[in-house]
């Protein structure tokens, strides 16, 4: 009886926004809309570690740009399809999960964070100085095809956009299916409690390194898809922190570890910031000081989110059901 | 040869002065208030910024700015323990990483708004003099931000060992239950932690304007330090902190010196993994927590 | 009679401190055990040893015939092993259900299986009526329950309860000793952590005590009570 008012609720959201295209033509209106799809869909790779295993990451950005740089090497020096190279970044993206996880694990809570800083800075400074091999400071450009679809890349917008629609809806399917499953409840049972949830037999370590290997493919697959969408990539636009922070951010503000709390904290940040960018230009320092006071303040007031707060309110709506 | 590696040690050990200040202060509040302050490095940031005005407007020499920097400093401390950090105490990691690193963006970003990112420098009498010994070469400036850094460091250390307060923050610092148990009213210490911490980090401030530069952004470079330090040292370990940034000013300024101009960066991370990957509990051993 | 636990010349220091020296003792198949001392006798300890949360600088454990010493917790736990926490250590986001799910999917990965199993676990404490409360909502000695259903959903063969019975009042002591015997009849072995006595010679019939991380006494009750080591060490403790 629960399920079925969401799944039509759910059906219609997502033909809304397939449909969405159709209706908005604006080059300028597309772009914010697949910026938001894209940190929505960074933010939900990023919320299964963090919004439900509670590992809090602030160097999501290694693997985005671990994913750019594996799709426009094999692109440029090997003339393979960023089709195949998104996978491939994925699949390197995931493997570097493994030594950065093992190294960030050893820390808990604040230092496990610093770490995963410092392993997505290290990436970018090694990128930095990777001149022969991957370009170096300066980066490169990924020659225009065109409209070439089998090598993502499209006239207009439209194709772009759907294309990171499919890559959301697959990150929150994924996040749905966890959910449900034995994983989704140890993860939030080992982002409550470490020791307890060993105690009740689940392998804590593996199973952060599972969940950290699936958060990383998907992250990696974001930077393919970003470098495909700008035609340039270098280090300091592939590794940024600020992709980190965002990944975080969005997922906060909608509420970690729910299904839907990175989606809605992208359309929130998102259209704030592009407000903003319309009121006051491009002045330096604004979008992020807002940013930052949207964040402490879901920080004091409301840890739990958007979702959080809905969910509460809801509660209380039942309750007040259930007395009367 | 030798000289050459005497004069790297030289200037790592200096500047680890300055290291030495900030990592403190972010182990004395791990220690204490068991919070990362991910804003500390602002705190610096702010120091160095008030420096400038009392020279630009007034003609205050950074030393005397010092004066002013650590009071106001501690204010700010003792007002973000009350009104912010407060809040997040007792809730779970996320709040309390994230709060300060909110803070940390927020702190950066207004400065970015108001004060540009431009370059403010201070030039003193001393800002280009220096000292020889030997073959050394030993700025002035550096020498006594090294020489008041190690100053403050033995005050706290005094502070922490002989007054009932600092033994108040000691005790808090090892078992918060007992400390309370104990009668030690815990937001009180937790106060004087923050006010602490934050002084160090003004001070710092006063003492790098003579030869760094203010800018925004410039309290990120200390503040990774510090936390490499903080680690290297041993979570909530004063002295551990302090060794572990005068070591890092070393390897730092060594790895300078022998491997590139931009190489400080790489050997501080590589250290840091080291020890994740070796050590993760600190030289001093104890828990990772 | 199988042996399910047998722990041998158990070792542990913290630094200078000796938290457990030389401790050994058996626990018989289907038994219920009592681990008694004063504060700080090392009980805790010992629990965490068993169950792989610390490892022992020397000795050796047993359980159901094979050595756990240098398992981790979790995979003690699949062994057949779990315990319950001092300070009950409940999963505050996640409802009573959720929670006692976490303990059920040990045996079968199926959520629908391990909702069923979890509600069983529930049914048996009384917990059933809280199921969609959140577990950070509960009463203290709910979340006591809470513990123990999460902990019998993993379908352990022995059970370690730290004790249960700390800040109950009587009617919920004689509940909760309730709830302990009938997982002693539904064959499980059980070793107790307990304070409060009346629930030790209500359980137990056989006793260990240690003092100061030593076995000083062990035995039936009776031999226990009146054993002048034991008196000596509870009264010197309570002099404190």
């Amino acid at each position: 009886m629960k399920i079925a008012p969401r799944a039509i609720v759910a059906g219609a959201v997502v033909a809304l926004l397939v449909a969405l295209p159709l209706v908005v033509k604006s080059s300028f209106a597309l772009d914010i809309l697949i910026r938001i799809l894209l940190f929505a869909f960074i933010g939900t790779a990023w919320n299964l570690l963090g919004g439900y295993a509670k590992q809090f990451s602030l160097g999501h950005a290694a693997f985005f740009g671990l994913g750019a740089y594996t799709s426009t090497l094999m692109q440029i020096d090997l003339g393979i399809s960023p089709w195949i190279g998104m996978l491939a970044g994925g699949v390197a993206g995931m493997l570097a999960s493994l030594p950065i996880g093992w190294l960030c694990f050893r820390l808990r809570g604040p230092y496990f964070t610093i770490a995963t800083i410092a392993t997505a800075q290290v990436l970018m400074l090694v990128f930095l100085k990777l001149r022969d091999f991957a370009w170096g400071a300066e980066g490169t450009t990924i020659p225009n095809l065109g409209n070439a679809p089998l090598m993502m890349q499209f006239d207009g917008k439209a194709p772009y956009y759907y294309v990171v629609l499919l890559l959301l809806l697959l990150a929150l399917a994924i996040t749905a299916w966890l959910e449900r499953s034995r994983i989704g409840y140890y993860l939030v049972a080992l982002g409550e409690d470490q020791d307890a949830a060993e105690a009740v037999g689940i392998d804590v370590p593996r199973v952060k390194r599972d969940i950290f290997m699936i958060s990383a493919f998907l992250t990696a697959m974001a930077g393919t898809f970003y470098v495909q969408y700008i035609y340039f990539i270098d280090p300091n636009t592939a590794f940024n922190f600020s992709i980190s922070i965002e990944a975080a951010l969005v997922s906060i503000v909608g509420g970690v570890g729910t299904l839907l709390g990175p989606l809605i904290g992208t359309v929130l940040l998102e259209t704030t910031s592009a407000l903003l960018q319309s009121w006051l230009g491009n002045l330096a320092g604004v979008q992020v000081t807002v940013y930052s006071v949207i964040l402490m303040a879901v920080i004091l007031w409301r840890p739990t989110g958007i979702m959080g707060f809905l969910a509460e309110l809801n509660a209380r709506r039942r309750a007040k059901r259930v007395s009367s | 040869m030798v000289e050459i590696v005497a004069q790297a040690v030289i200037n790592g050990l200096l500047i680890g002065g300055i290291y030495a200040l900030v990592s403190i202060g972010v182990t004395l509040i791990f220690g204490v208030v068991k919070i990362v302050n991910f804003a500390q490095g602002e705190f610096v940031m702010i120091g160095m910024y008030i420096t400038f005005f009392l020279a630009t407007q007034l003609g205050l020499d950074p030393l005397v700015s010092l004066f002013v920097c650590m009071p106001v400093l501690f204010a700010i401390g003792v007002l973000i323990q009350q009104f912010l950090i407060r809040r997040v105490l007792g809730l779970n990691d996320l709040p309390q990483i994230f709060l300060t690193f909110a803070l940390s963006l927020l702190i950066i970003n207004i400065s970015l708004m108001l004060l540009t990112p431009n370059y403010r420098t201070v030039h003193t009498g001393y800002s280009d003099e220096a000292l020889h010994f030997g073959g050394l070469y030993v700025p002035v400036a550096k020498l006594i931000a090294f020489g008041v850094a190690m100053l403050l460091s033995g005050v706290l250390w005094a502070f922490l060992r002989t007054t009932d307060l600092g033994k108040a923050m000691r005790a808090a610092s090892q078992n918060r239950e007992v400390a309370q148990l104990m009668g030690i009213n815990p937001n009180r210490v937790f106060a004087v932690a923050l006010g602490i911490a934050l002084a160090l980090a003004g001070a710092a401030g006063s003492l790098l304007m003579p030869f760094y530069p203010a800018y925004p952004m410039v309290g990120q470079v200390f503040v990774l330090m510090a936390f490499v330090a903080v680690v290297l040292g041993t979570l909530g370990n004063v002295a551990g902190a302090l060794i572990a940034s005068l070591l890092m000013g070393i390897a730092e300024s060594l790895g300078i010196q022998f491997i590139g101009a931009d190489s400080g960066l790489i050997v501080v991370f590589l250290l840091l993994l080291a020890t994740l990957a070796l050590r993760p509990s600190g030289l001093a051993g104890g828990r990772t927590r | 009679m199988a042996q399910a636990l047998i722990v041998k010349n158990l070792d542990k220091h913290f630094g200078g401190l000796r938290a457990v020296q030389d401790v050994s003792f058996t626990v018989q198949e289907n038994e219920t055990m009592a681990l008694i001392g004063p504060n700080g006798a090392g009980k805790t300890t010992a629990f965490n040893l068993i169950m792989g949360f610390y490892r022992p600088d020397a000795g050796s454990v047993s359980a159901f015939g094979r050595e756990i010493v240098g398992l981790r917790p979790h995979d003690v736990c699949i062994h057949g092993l779990a315990r319950t926490f001092q300070v009950a250590k409940p999963f505050g986001g996640m409802t009573v259900l959720e929670n006692v799910m976490t303990g059920a999917f040990l045996r079968d990965r199926h959520p629908d299986a391990a909702r069923e199993n979890a509600r069983e676990a529930i049914a048996f404490v009384g917990l059933s009526a809280r199921e969609n409360t959140p577990a950070r909502d509960l009463t203290t000695i709910d979340q006591r329950r809470l513990e123990m259903a999460r902990a019998v959903a993993t379908q352990p063969r022995l059970l370690l309860l730290d004790e249960v019975m700390a800040g109950l009042n009587p009617s919920e002591v004689d509940q909760a000793v309730g709830l302990v015997k009938k997982l002693a009849e539904r064959g499980l072995t059980i070793v107790i952590v307990e304070h409060l006595m009346r629930a030790v010679m209500a359980l137990a019939k056989h006793i260990v005590v240690l003092d100061h991380g030593q076995k000083i006494a062990e035995g039936t009750p009776t031999d226990v009570m009146s054993n002048p080591e034991v008196v000596r060490a509870y009264l010197g403790a309570s002099g404190h």
